[in-house]
């Protein structure tokens, strides 16, 4: 266009050209001289800022400051590039796995968090093991745990998988080539494909040996069975068929042979006509010993005879030869009536014996096979294979490193420089081994001594098959990609063999040839478990080509011999006696650097962080040994010097615990770490430092220290219920024959009532407040059932793991701040009766109630936040920070909370928790707490709760999140919340059902049901703050 | 004029004038203080400071620095809040009861017991505040208007009744002393020759010319405070109390609470002002003020107040026993709490607050300065035992035994608790050198009636009749 179009911006343009410049030059006037200024350089270097020009470089550089600082800050996240097609944010994901670390094995569902694992839960179809132990529920954090091997080392030193693989291969192949041994040190190895691999393995060396070791030994028990069966191996027992129990120091609902049977035992629980009646004989007070009708101290020295007496009670009643014994035991009375309990029993009879001797085991089977239990109770058709290891070849290898036969050793899962220090020299004999390659996923004391580390991933980043047993099948599969640069111990193999494909590939392969049949392999990845009757294909029928002992095998059953043995053995016995055992938390020390798991109390003594002695009343008097309590109430407790032949173990620390039978003691295994961590190393002591033996006890010389003192860090101090109505009991004929209420108010179940001038009313009725529409809507109730709970202490660390609940450390739980909100009370009885309260003193009364029995009957109540429909937190908080909603829970509102604690003095039932410290982002103080502190540990942080701060009250919120979950999804639905749909992480964590969680306003509901048994009351219901928590009577089947 | 019989004791000894009142109410402050008082206020000074440095330590850390437990909740931060608040107790019963009921008695000791009301009540309203865990939110406990709709404080909660308790206390207690102060600060202002000194005492006494007017507005002014301030005296404790009352803590929750807590702050209100007074009186050589006769009166007002408080304990023991609950085996008055692992703390209450008491109904001993001063210091350890023992025993040991835990305090509980006193005497000493430690204006007015010398003469005319 030649001549370009003018446009005016309005007719003042068009009237005056040059109105256009004039307004520019007016709204710019002076451009700024910095040309000028800067050119000048003489005037820059003479010339003085002038005022103005200060005042202006002062406003930029101020508000270029003020700018950069006010920089938000940024947090490592990164988006999805491409999104994972099933993981939906804020939506959980749950897959099927298994965990197993040659002790502990468990079919488990892991509930994922956009892709991060974050809580373990039960698979509830599985058949065997399908419920997680306090243990395993904390296992999860142990991923997240940055003391793990982030890399293949050698050494100290990080190297890559490349040069391990190389050098491991290499220094393997020049064992074999020098005709030395190459080894493969495992512990129980249960997986399939994993014998596979290990077959193809060894295949490449001309001596290859495979040697398998448990953390504690059962080779003796397997011994016995091997000679009984000719079968290497555990029977299954059926605990829900039997209708008595008769348990000769098996700690069977803590730690016994690896099979879960607390949840079929608990079948037998249910007080009716068909309830069990237990009977237990034990050394130590186990957790079994607790639940139990009637518990027997005895010591172990004695379990021998004492078994062979119920043998010849049995065979005399069924006038069979009885044997030839020599001497009696302690218990020989309660040994008779527990053998009429069986007798009556018959078929449906079951005994069981801990520890691990054959002499025992022997009797055991034949008694069960008198009864006829044998093919009831006890399934001998299908074995358990979680317990494997053998001693003797342990032994044997040991010797054969000592004399420099072996070349290569490869460890998994075995520790034996932890587990057997005072057995063996294993570590001295180790050295000896030119090539040590230990697959592990921590520097633990064996590992410390071997020159290759190969980092070993976490079960929740690692596939694998297993067959606990026969005819079960489960499966393990990865929930997240490697945290680290690890490996599993097949893959290492696998490598180390020269097998191509992934593990995988090779499971998913011999599965699908093998047993699946018409079952599609990702139906039972989903199931995460698989119930076949035929093996699978190529899996070996015996538990691979592992070394067992070469002992004679031919007269082990012989029940003379056996006589003999045990008579010989209590009459031997003189001095004091050590009894290992596990607790619930710790187990054999596999999963040790967790903190949840260190702070959960031990059920019995209720004490933390710790192990230690547990001594008789009676013993510790004689040892002038003590404990007492500081000002602030915290435990004390002396200490003992403890030696077995050459080895020592010094300044044990003593607890003096009521049932503990007098000349023994006990002392838990899993403590005294060294390389696990910040969290497990240094706390306790190393129990197998002694050399105990094959078998689970000792004969130990105790050296009292009275002069020593050990802080303890207990969350309990009392030990009775002081002659309160706290935990209810009734026996089984007054539960069935007498009623639970009755006009005269002598029932077995009487609900506290209050005389007015209405007459006696019950205390709800009783009341100053108006009430307020409970029949609308949701009303959440719990019952929970004191016959049920066995105090395991699952429910303890699902809660911690579902709600953030901060571990606090020793020295904080030492001053009594433990964060737990659901926490497990453990009473003893007392001895003091009403008859004697009348010859006593007020204050004589008084401390005669707070001592336990010397052979006490233990409760187990599990206390969380009661949810009050009155409840005395919620008038007192002056800012209303926590407030009852129409569903019958009980509020808390953090950001509200000032932290006056007013409302934790006013709780009757003690279950608020204040933060007195800030317990996360505060490694100061809280370093153990990793799961708070470390960027990594925080990766198990539950999304759905809330981190609380530091000054705020919190306490159990019956799990809310999953309430609104469940609210949400029958919204969406369409349909009102079924029944079951919301359950609370203690209830979906306890495998005996003791917690039932549900909408009593749904009138098809459990809870409604159970709110309606004769067995219902409420916790301190006399208080009148009507929870929406009740409890069930407690049901004993004494003999 | 005011006439009182000659038997009554005369409440001003010594040969004093009008003149000679002046002078020795005003030396104080127009003199240097000695070197004992520098002393004094020295280690009074660093125990404030220590206790400030605890005080941010608690703040900076966390609750947790205390030696409280997930049982125990409450320990010494309540203990010394319900102590200093019951100490606060005798100023305003002092000033405002006996005014109503014309205890002429009270002029010479009014002031001073006032100013240990405020000054304690301060120490007091310190405690609530730190011993949140989040003070930095305490505003949250006034119901101010907000913008989040409903959220609004709870009125159900005895905690936030205290708050308004202890503020209205505070501000009428401060308002009354802050009235009364005023025709002693124009005395003050009148005589200083330092112009700084003047300027201050000018502002501060509000243009008091003394007019007729201005004393009629003064007595009409003091007479509706007292009024308004009787009330409070009873409310303030008896709100207090109710912080256990309503609850359900057994040892808490007990009916008698409110008149005995009342009558447990008179009493160590008035230890307190024995223990202050009978220093000052030494001290500021205000022996003919505060007399004998004065000693003697507060320590019967102590025999009174701590024989109610006596009877209390009875009581709370024998219901405590006669409910037959065994939840109120272990509560601070019991069989259990007697013989348990906190017998000592029940038997230094005891000893302090039913025996040692007991030794003033000697009228030597109540007419013993030495005597009296020792039972005084006595009484306000007991009180704050009693307090403890309310408070800790009755949480150590509540409904469920699993739960029963024992208090210890850190160093930072004593830190506190000993910066508060120190805070206290700060206060008190800087009071007794800037202000007219006894209402000379209105002691002036019974000199006439109640002075000794007056009294004499006034029997000797009598006789001379």
């Amino acid at each position: 266009m030649a001549d370009k179009k003018q446009y005016w911006r309005g007719i003042a343009e068009l009237e005056n050209p040059g109105l256009k410049e004039q307004l520019g030059k007016n709204e710019f006037r002076d451009p700024l001289p910095t040309d000028e200024f800067l050119s000048d350089e003489n005037a820059l270097h003479n010339g003085q800022t002038s005022r103005r020009d200060f005042l202006k470089y002062m406003g930029f550089t101020t508000a270029a400051a003020t700018l950069a600082a006010c920089e938000s800050p940024v947090y490592e996240s990164v988006p999805y590039v491409v999104a994972p097609e099933e993981v939906i944010p804020g939506l959980a994901n749950y897959y099927a796995t298994s965990y197993f670390d040659g002790h502990d094995y468990a079919s488990l569902l892991i509930k994922t968090r956009e892709g991060r694992p974050i809580k373990v839960e039960n698979n509830k179809m599985a058949k065997l093991n399908g419920s997680a132990n306090a243990r395993l529920q904390g296992s999860v954090l142990n991923l997240y745990d940055s003391s793990r091997l982030q890399a293949p080392r050698k050494g100290s030193e990080s190297i890559d998988w490349e040069t391990l693989d190389a050098q491991v291969i290499d220094g393997l192949q020049k064992a074999d080539a020098a005709g030395k041994q190459v080894v493969l040190l495992t512990g129980s190895v249960i997986s399939p494909s994993a014998q596979k691999v290990i077959r193809k393995f060894g295949k490449q060396f001309k001596q290859f040996r495979h040697v398998v070791v448990d953390p504690l030994s059962y080779s003796e028990k397997l011994r016995a069975w091997q000679e009984a069966t000719g079968k290497r191996a555990l029977p299954l027992y059926h605990f829900d068929k039997a209708r008595a129990i008769v348990s000769f120091g098996a700690d069977f609902l803590g730690d016994w042979v690896g099979q879960s049977v607390s949840s079929d035992y608990a079948k037998t629980r249910v007080p009716g006509k068909d309830m069990s009646r237990h009977l237990q004989f034990e050394a130590n007070l186990s957790l079994t010993g607790s639940n139990a009708d009637q518990r027997y101290k005895l010591k172990a020295s004695e379990t021998g005879l004492a078994l062979a007496e119920l043998y010849n009670a049995i065979a005399q009643a069924k006038g069979r030869p009885t044997l030839n014994l020599k001497g009696k035991s302690s218990q020989y009375q309660a040994v008779q009536k527990a053998g009429k309990e069986l007798l009556k029993a018959g078929a449906k009879a079951l005994v069981v014996a801990g520890g691990n001797n054959a002499d025992w085991e022997h009797l055991v089977i034949a008694i069960n096979k008198m009864l006829g239990a044998e093919g009831n109770t006890v399934n001998v058709e299908q074995r358990c294979f979680l317990r494997q290891g053998s001693d003797q070849a342990l032994e044997n290898l040991t010797a054969d490193m000592k004399a420099g036969k072996v070349g290569g050793i490869v460890l998994h899962n075995a520790n034996p420089a932890y587990h057997r220090a005072g057995n063996l020299a294993f570590k001295e004999a180790l050295q000896k081994v030119n090539t040590r390659v230990a697959i592990t996923p921590k520097a633990n004391e064996t590992a410390q001594a071997c020159d290759f580390l190969a980092a070993e991933s976490h079960y929740l980043e690692s596939w694998n098959d297993f067959k606990p047993a026969d005819g079960h099948y489960s499966l393990q599969q990865p929930t997240i990609q490697r945290v680290y640069d690890t490996r599993q111990f097949e893959e290492c193999l696998m490598r180390w063999a020269g097998m191509v494909g992934s593990y995988r590939e090779m499971i998913q392969n011999s599965w699908q040839e093998g047993m699946l049949r018409d079952r599609s392999w990702k139906e039972v990845l989903h199931d995460g478990v698989f119930a076949a009757a035929t093996p699978l294909a190529g899996a070996t029928q015996e538990p691979a080509e592992q070394e067992t002992a070469q002992e004679a095998q031919s007269d082990g059953a012989n029940l003379d011999r056996v006589a003999a043995s045990v008579s010989k053995m209590a009459q031997n016995a003189s001095g004091m006696e050590l009894n290992l055992y596990q607790k619930a938390g710790v187990g054999a020390g596999m999963l040790a650097n967790n903190p949840w798991l260190q702070e959960l109390p031990d059920p019995i003594t209720r004490t933390t962080w710790d192990n230690y002695v547990a001594l008789s009343a009676a013993d510790a008097k004689e040892l002038g040994l003590r404990n007492w309590n500081e000002s602030d109430g915290a435990l004390n407790g002396n200490a003992v010097n403890l030696t077995i032949g050459k080895t020592k173990l010094k300044e044990v620390p003593v607890i003096v615990q009521p049932g503990q039978t007098p000349g023994t003691i006990g002392l838990a295994i899993g403590y005294g770490r060294k390389g696990l961590g910040k969290v497990a190393d240094g706390v306790g002591l190393n129990a197998q430092q002694l050399s105990v033996g094959r078998a689970h006890f000792a004969e130990v010389e105790v050296e009292p220290l009275p002069e020593y003192k050990h802080p303890f860090a207990s969350i309990q101090h009392g030990y009775t219920m002081m002659g309160r109505e706290i935990v209810k009991e009734t026996d089984l004929s007054t539960f069935l024959n007498k009623p639970a209420h009755t006009a005269a108010g002598d029932g077995w179940n009487e609900l506290p009532e209050f005389g007015t001038y209405k007459g006696e009313q019950a205390p709800d009725k009783t009341t100053l407040w108006s009430s307020f529409d409970h029949e609308t809507g949701h009303m959440w109730n719990m019952s929970i059932d004191l016959n049920m709970c066995t105090g395991c202490g699952a429910c303890v660390v699902a809660c911690q793991s579902e709600n953030n609940v901060p571990a606090v450390g020793k020295e904080e739980v030492r001053n009594f701040r433990d964060m737990h909100w659901l926490r497990i009370d453990r009473y003893y009885s007392s001895e003091v009766t009403e008859e004697m309260a009348e010859d006593l003193s007020t204050a004589e009364l008084y401390d005669q109630m707070e001592k336990a029995a010397d052979s006490p009957s233990v409760y187990f109540q599990p206390v969380m936040c009661q949810h009050c429909n009155h409840a005395p937190c919620e008038t007192v908080c002056p800012v209303a920070a926590t407030t009852h909603s129409s569903e019958g829970l009980n509020h808390m509102a953090y950001n509200r909370c000032i932290g006056t604690r007013y409302c934790a003095n006013n709780c009757p039932y003690k279950v608020r928790r204040f933060n007195w410290f800030e317990y996360h982002n505060n490694q100061e103080r809280f370093d153990v707490n990793y799961s708070m502190n470390e960027d990594m540990g925080k990766m198990v942080l539950n999304p759905d709760v809330t981190v609380r701060s530091r000054g705020v009250m919190e306490k159990c919120s019956m799990c809310i999140q999953r309430i609104q979950l469940g609210k949400l999804e029958a919204k969406k639905n369409g349909v009102p919340v079924k029944d079951g749909q919301v359950q609370t992480a203690c209830q979906s964590a306890c495998d005996t059902g003791a917690i039932v969680f549900g909408d009593v306003n749904d009138k098809e509901s459990k809870v409604f049901q159970l709110k309606g048994d004769d067995r219902m009351y409420h916790l301190l219901g006399e208080v009148g703050t009507q929870p929406s928590v009740f409890y069930q009577v407690k049901v004993t089947n004494k003999a | 004029m005011h006439y009182e019989a000659p038997i009554r004791r005369p409440l001003i000894t010594g040969d004093k004038s009008y003149e000679d009142i002046t002078r020795d109410v005003s030396r104080p402050i127009e003199t240097n203080a000695p070197r004992s008082w520098w002393i004094v206020f020295s280690i009074a000074l660093l125990a404030f400071l220590w206790g400030i440095g605890c005080i941010l330590y608690t703040i900076g850390d966390g609750i947790g620095v205390w030696g409280l437990n997930k049982t125990i909740g409450w320990a010494w931060d309540i203990t010394n809040f319900v102590w200093w608040v019951g100490i606060g107790h005798a100023g305003t019963l002092i000033s405002a009861i006996l005014l109503l009921f014309r205890q002429k008695w009270r002029m010479s000791i009014n002031r001073s017991a006032e100013a240990m009301t405020i000054f304690s009540v301060i120490q007091a309203a310190l405690f609530p505040l730190i011993h949140m865990g989040r003070p930095w939110l305490a505003y949250f406990v006034f119901p101010l208007p907000n913008q989040f709709g409903s959220l609004w404080v709870n009125f159900n909660s005895p905690l936030l009744w205290d708050v308004f308790a202890i503020s209205t206390y505070f501000s009428v207690s401060l308002v009354f002393w802050y009235v009364g102060l005023i025709p002693d600060f124009s005395m003050l202002r009148d005589r200083a020759k330092n112009p700084v000194q003047k300027h201050i005492y000018r502002i501060l006494s509000f243009g008091w010319a003394g007019r007729a007017k201005h004393w009629q507005r003064f007595e009409e002014v003091s007479l509706v405070l007292a009024g308004l301030a009787t009330p409070l005296v009873l409310s303030v404790h008896t709100i207090v109390s109710m912080d256990f009352a309503t609850s359900v803590i057994p040892g808490w929750h007990s009916t008698i609470f409110p008149p005995y807590f009342v009558a447990g702050a008179i009493f160590s209100g008035f230890a307190m002002v024995l223990t202050l007074l009978i220093i000052t009186r030494k001290v500021l050589h205000l022996e003919s003020y505060i007399t004998r006769e004065h000693v003697e009166l507060m320590n019967i007002v102590i025999i009174l107040t701590g024989g109610i408080v006596a009877v209390a304990y009875i009581t709370e023991f024998f219901i405590a026993w006669y409910s037959g609950s065994n939840y109120e085996d272990f509560v601070y008055m019991s069989w259990g709490a007697a013989t348990g692992p906190y017998a000592w703390a029940f038997w230094a209450l005891i000893i302090c607050n039913i025996i040692t008491p007991l030794f003033l109904w000697f009228r030597k001993v109540r007419r013993n300065f030495l005597a009296s001063f020792i039972i005084s210091i006595v009484i306000n350890i007991g009180m704050w035992f009693e307090r403890f023992d309310i408070i800790v025993m009755d949480l150590s040991r509540d409904y469920l035994p699993s739960s029963w835990a024992m208090f210890s305090p850190t160093f930072v509980d004593i830190g506190i608790f000993v910066g508060t006193i120190g805070f206290f005497f700060v206060l008190f000493l800087l009071y007794a050198r800037s202000f007219p430690v006894i209402a000379q204006a209105e002691l002036k007015t019974i000199l006439k009636s109640s002075g000794e010398n007056y009294k004499k003469l006034q029997a000797k005319e009598e006789h001379g009749h």
